[in-house]
C-alpha cells in the first residue's frame, strides 16, 4: 500500500480542509488529515468552531459517503479505518456543541452513521455507535419512531448487540424519544423491559445507559412500572436496589431516579421508611458532587420530594435545606445547577413552614437577588418559584420578610421580562409577596409595581391576566385608602369593569375579588363602585345575573354583601342589583343562591340578607317588604338547619332580623 | 441528562394549586382580615388594670389546624404606643391538636381547669376526660377552641418590660364571634381573662375581604 511520503504539508486548517476537499489528494493523506483533524478538535471548543465555520463537517460526512461505497471490495481494511476516523470526528464535533450537532445532522450524517452500525467490522461498527449516541445527547436528534415495526425490530437489534457501545445506543434511543404513554407502553409490550433488564448486569456503560432509558419508560407509566416490578423479571428490583450503593455516583443517582420514578407509579412499592430514608441521603451526598451528575442531583431531589408533605419533612430532617442552601453559594456560577437548586428548595417550602423559616434564617436572600437578574430565564423563574413557595409563611409575610429593596423590587422588574414564562413565574411570587401584612405594601407602588400590574392586566394571553389580577387582589387585602386610590387611578374604572366582563371565568372572579377588597375597610371605601355612574355595580349584578360558575357568584355576592354593609344608599342601590327591573322585579338571584349546592355560596347570600335587614338602618323595613314578597323567609326557613354550620348561624340572625319587622312567620 | 425530570420540576411548580382556602373556613367570622375588641384583664400584686386590646386574623391553614395574627395593647403604662405582638393559634380539631396542650409548662389538670371556665365547653367535658376528646365531633360545634401564643413583638424592642412567655385558652363563638380568653402563665397571676368582641367599624353590617396565596 502506498504510504504518504514524508512531506511539510502544515496543518493549517485551511490546508487541512483542502487536502480533505481535493479530488487529488490520494485517500492516504486523506486518511492522515483525517486523524489531524480528530486530534486538534477532541476537547477543544474554540478548535471546534473554528473548523466548523471553514465547512469541516461537510468536507468529512462527504468522504464517509465516498468511503462506504468504495469500501465495499478492494482494501477493506485500509477504508474500513476512513470510516471510523470520520465516526469519530462526527462524533466529536456533535459532542456538547449545539453548532456540531446541527453541522453533522445538516449534512446528512445521521444515516451513514446507521449504515455503520451494522457493519461486520466490530470497530466501525462501535465508532458509527459511540458517534450516534453523542448526537443523542442533545434534544435535536431525530425523534425515534417507535410506532413501526420496522423500526421497533431495528431497535430490538440494538439491544440485542454484544457491543456495548451498540446496545448501550439502544437504551439511549430509548431515553431520547420516548415521551408518550403510547410509546412506553408500545415498548414495554415489545419485551424491550426484558433486554433492559439484562444489560443492567452488563458493562457500567449498558448499565447506566439501562437505568436511563427504564426510568423514562416507568416515569409517570403505572402498568409499565408493574410490569418492570412482575416476577417475569426475576430481581429487577433488587438489582436497582442495590445498584444504588454502587461506587459510580452516576450509576447511583440513576438507580435512585428509577427508584423514584418507580414508587412514584406504584402505590405499594417502595413506600417503607427505610427506603425512602435512603433515597434522601445518597441524594444528599449526590448534591455534592462537582460535575454533572450534582447538576442534576437537585432534579432528582425534586421528583422525590414534589408534592409528597412525607418526603419534604425526611429531607428537612436530614438537613437537606442547608445543603442545598449552601450549594447557592458554592455553584452560582453553574446556571443548571442553579436552576435545579431553586426547584428543590421551591419543592420543599411548598408544604412546610420549617423548610420556609429555615431557609430564612440562613439568610439567603442575596443569591435569589442575583438570580432574579441571571443571564439564563430558566433560572429566573426558579428564583420566582422559590420565592413564592417561601413567601407562603403568613408569619414571615408579617415581619415583612419580603417588601423590601432585595426581593420585592428585583420581582417587579421581571415583570417587564422578554420571556413569558418567567412573566408568569414573577406573577406568582408577587401575588403572595404583596399580601404583607406591615404598612410597607406602598413600597410596592414605589417599585412601580402596580403600573406593570396593571399593563398586565390588559394582556392577550389569560395566564398573564388571571395573575396579574390576583396580584392586585391581593394588594388590596386590608391596604389603605390611599393606596386604594392609586391602583383605581391606574387601573381605571372602567378597565376593571371590562375584567369583571372577561371571557374567561378565572379573571371575572379575580375582578370581583379585587372589588370585594376595595371596598372593605372604612365605610366610605364602598364609594369606590358608585364612581362612572355606578359602572362596576352594574357590571356586577350582570355577572350575578349570568353566570353558572360558583367561583364567580361567590365573590359577586360577597362583594354586593360587603357593599350593603354601607349606608342606606349603598344598602339601596345592592337591591337594585338583586331586583333588577329590567327583570321581574318580585324574583331575586338571592333565592337561587340559597339552593346553592356550595355552601360558600349559600353562606355568601345570607350575609348579604343580614347586611340588607340589619336592624339600625332605616330603611329596613321596606327592604324587608320586598324581600318577603321574593320568598325570602321561606328560603331562610329552609336553611336554619343547614348542614354547614356557617350557613344554619347566619340564617337564624337573618331570619330573627326579618321577624323583628313583624308578619314574617 | 434527564431531561423529563427537569421539565417536571418545573411543570409541577406552574401546576402548583393555589394555597388559599380549599376547605372553607368553618366560620366566616373568623376569616383573614377579622378583627376583634375588648379588654384583658391584668392583674398583679399591686393593682388591677384593663387594656383595650385589639385582635386582628391574618392567617389560618386548616389542614394543619393553624392560626395566626396580631395583637394590639392600648394604653399599656409601660410603653408610650400601642404594643403589637404577632401570634400564633393552634385549632382544637381533635385531628393536629387536642383540648391537651402537652407543652408550655402545663398538665392536663391546668388544661381541664381553664377549659371549664367557658361555659361552652361544659357539654364536652366528660368526653375530654374520658379519652381526652378523641371522640368529639366538634365540626359541627358553634364554638371553636384554640390556644393562642404570641411568638414575637411586631414594633417595639422586647426588652419593652413586657413579657409573652405565657398563652391564651381561647373560645371563639361561631355565632356573635366573640372571643374569651384565659392566659396561662405560671409566673403570672392565673386566669387573666381577655373579652373580645367582633368588630364592624362604622358600618351596619359585616363585610369580608380576602387574600389567596399562590
Amino acid at each position: 500500500m502506498p504510504t504518504s511520503s514524508a512531506s511539510n504539508h502544515s496543518s493549517h486548517p485551511e490546508d487541512l480542509i483542502g487536502r480533505l476537499n481535493s479530488a487529488h489528494t490520494p485517500y492516504e493523506v486523506k486518511l492522515k488529515a483525517l486523524r489531524d483533524l480528530k486530534n486538534q478538535i477532541i476537547g477543544n471548543r474554540t478548535k471546534k468552531l473554528a473548523f466548523l465555520k471553514l465547512g469541516a463537517v461537510n468536507s468529512v460526512v462527504s468522504i464517509l459517503s465516498s468511503a462506504v461505497v468504495a469500501g465495499g471490495w478492494e482494501n477493506r481494511e485500509f477504508y474500513e479505518l476512513v470510516l471510523v476516523q470520520c465516526a469519530a470526528i462526527i462524533g466529536s464535533f456533535a459532542c456538547g456543541l449545539e453548532e456540531g450537532v446541527n453541522a453533522v445532522l445538516d449534512a446528512g450524517a445521521f444515516p451513514l452513521l446507521l449504515n455503520l452500525i451494522t457493519h461486520i467490522n466490530d470497530k466501525v461498527a462501535d465508532a458509527g455507535a459511540r458517534s450516534l449516541k453523542l448526537i443523542y445527547q442533545s434534544k435535536r436528534a431525530p425523534e425515534y419512531d417507535f410506532l413501526q415495526e420496522k423500526n421497533m425490530e431495528f431497535l430490538l437489534s440494538l439491544l440485542n448487540s454484544k457491543n456495548e457501545n451498540v446496545s448501550g445506543l439502544g437504551a439511549n434511543i430509548i431515553t431520547h424519544s420516548c415521551q408518550t404513554t403510547l410509546e412506553q407502553n408500545t415498548l414495554s409490550e415489545a419485551g424491550v423491559i426484558e433486554r433492559l433488564v439484562g444489560l443492567l448486569r452488563g458493562s457500567l456503560i449498558q448499565r447506566d445507559a439501562s437505568l436511563e432509558s427504564l426510568a423514562s419508560m416507568i416515569y409517570g407509566n403505572p402498568e409499565v412500572a408493574s410490569k418492570f416490578l412482575s416476577p417475569e423479571n426475576g430481581r429487577a428490583l433488587s438489582v436497582v436496589v442495590e445498584l444504588i450503593k454502587d461506587k459510580q455516583p452516576r450509576t447511583r443517582m440513576l438507580a435512585c431516579m428509577c427508584l423514584i420514578y418507580l414508587r412514584n407509579a406504584s402505590t405499594s412499592y417502595l413506600q417503607d421508611s427505610e427506603i425512602k430514608n435512603k433515597l434522601v441521603m445518597i441524594l444528599l451526598e449526590l448534591l455534592d458532587d462537582p460535575g454533572q451528575v450534582g447538576d442534576e442531583a437537585p432534579f432528582v431531589l425534586s421528583s422525590l420530594i414534589s408534592q409528597k408533605e412525607d418526603m419534604q419533612k425526611i429531607a428537612y430532617d436530614a438537613d437537606v435545606v442547608d445543603k442545598l442552601c449552601e450549594n447557592l453559594n458554592i455553584f452560582s456560577f453553574q446556571p443548571t445547577r442553579l436552576q435545579g437548586t431553586f426547584l428543590a428548595l421551591a419543592d420543599l417550602c411548598s408544604k412546610l413552614e420549617c423548610c420556609r423559616d429555615r431557609v430564612i434564617h440562613l439568610k439567603v436572600f442575596k443569591f435569589v437577588t442575583e438570580a432574579l437578574a441571571h443571564d439564563n430565564p430558566h433560572v429566573r423563574s426558579a428564583a420566582c418559584y422559590f420565592l413564592r413557595n417561601v413567601s407562603r409563611s403568613v408569619k414571615n409575610l408579617s415581619a415583612g420578610q419580603f417588601m423590601n429593596e432585595a426581593v420585592a423590587a428585583p420581582l417587579v422588574q421581571l415583570l417587564f421580562d422578554s420571556n413569558e414564562s418567567v412573566q408568569i413565574a414573577a406573577l406568582g411570587a408577587i401575588s403572595n409577596v404583596v399580601v404583607d401584612f406591615t404598612a410597607h405594601k406602598s413600597l410596592f407602588m414605589q417599585f412601580g409595581g402596580v403600573k406593570q400590574l396593571v399593563q398586565l392586566s390588559k394582556s392577550m394571553e389569560s395566564a398573564i391576566r388571571i395573575n396579574a389580577v390576583w396580584a392586585l387582589k391581593n394588594l388590596a387585602f386590608l391596604v389603605n385608602n390611599k393606596c386604594k386610590e392609586e391602583i383605581l387611578l391606574e387601573l381605571t374604572i372602567s378597565t376593571l369593569s371590562s375584567l369583571i366582563s372577561d371571557p374567561e371565568a378565572s379573571v371575572q372572579e379575580q375582578a370581583l375579588a379585587l372589588v370585594r377588597n376595595l371596598v372593605d375597610g372604612t365605610l366610605n371605601s364602598i364609594d369606590y363602585v358608585f364612581g362612572e355612574n355606578g359602572l362596576l355595580l352594574h357590571a356586577i349584578g350582570k355577572q350575578l345575573w349570568s353566570t353558572s360558575k360558583v367561583e364567580v357568584l361567590i365573590q359577586g355576592m360577597y362583594t354586593l354583601s360587603n357593599v350593603a354593609s354601607g349606608n342606606e344608599l349603598h344598602k339601596e342601590a345592592v337591591m337594585d342589583q338583586l331586583f333588577p327591573k329590567t327583570i321581574n322585579d318580585k324574583e331575586t338571584v338571592l333565592v337561587m343562591f340559597m339552593q346553592s349546592a356550595d355552601s360558600r355560596l349559600r353562606t355568601a347570600a345570607v350575609w348579604a340578607l343580614v347586611n340588607l335587614t340589619f336592624p339600625s338602618s332605616p330603611g329596613a323595613c321596606g327592604r324587608v317588604t320586598k324581600l318577603q314578597n321574593a320568598g325570602i323567609v321561606c328560603q331562610l326557613k329552609n336553611i336554619v338547619n343547614d348542614p354547614c354550620l356557617d350557613v344554619k348561624l347566619r340564617a337564624r340572625t337573618a331570619l330573627g332580623q326579618l321577624i323583628m319587622f313583624g308578619d314574617a312567620s | 441528562m434527564p431531561v423529563r425530570v427537569e421539565e417536571t420540576s418545573s411543570a409541577s411548580q406552574i401546576s402548583g394549586t393555589a394555597q388559599g382556602n380549599p376547605i372553607p373556613l368553618p366560620c366566616t367570622l373568623l376569616n383573614v382580615g377579622k378583627t376583634f375588641s375588648g379588654t384583658q384583664n391584668v392583674s398583679s400584686f399591686h393593682k388591677d388594670e384593663a387594656w383595650r386590646v385589639n385582635v386582628r386574623i391574618q392567617g389560618y391553614d386548616i389542614d394543619h389546624g393553624y392560626l395566626c395574627g396580631t395583637m394590639e395593647a392600648l394604653n399599656v403604662p409601660m410603653a408610650d404606643t400601642p404594643v403589637i405582638t404577632f401570634w400564633e393559634g393552634e385549632i382544637v380539631d381533635t385531628k393536629n391538636y387536642t383540648f391537651f396542650t402537652g407543652k408550655w409548662e402545663t398538665n392536663a389538670e391546668d388544661d381541664i381547669k381553664h377549659w371549664t371556665k367557658f361555659p361552652s365547653f361544659s357539654p364536652l367535658l366528660s368526653q375530654v376526660e374520658a379519652d381526652g376528646g378523641k371522640t368529639v365531633d366538634l365540626s359541627n360545634y358553634p364554638y371553636i377552641f384554640m390556644r393562642w401564643k404570641e411568638q414575637h413583638f411586631v414594633n417595639v424592642g422586647a426588652d419593652c418590660g413586657l413579657t409573652i412567655a405565657g398563652f391564651y385558652y381561647v373560645c371563639f363563638s361561631c355565632s356573635d364571634g366573640s372571643i374569651n380568653g384565659f392566659y396561662y402563665d405560671p409566673n403570672s397571676s392565673p386566669f387573666q381573662k381577655l373579652e373580645l368582641k367582633s368588630t364592624n367599624d362604622e358600618r351596619s353590617g359585616y363585610s369580608f375581604s380576602s387574600y389567596e396565596l399562590q
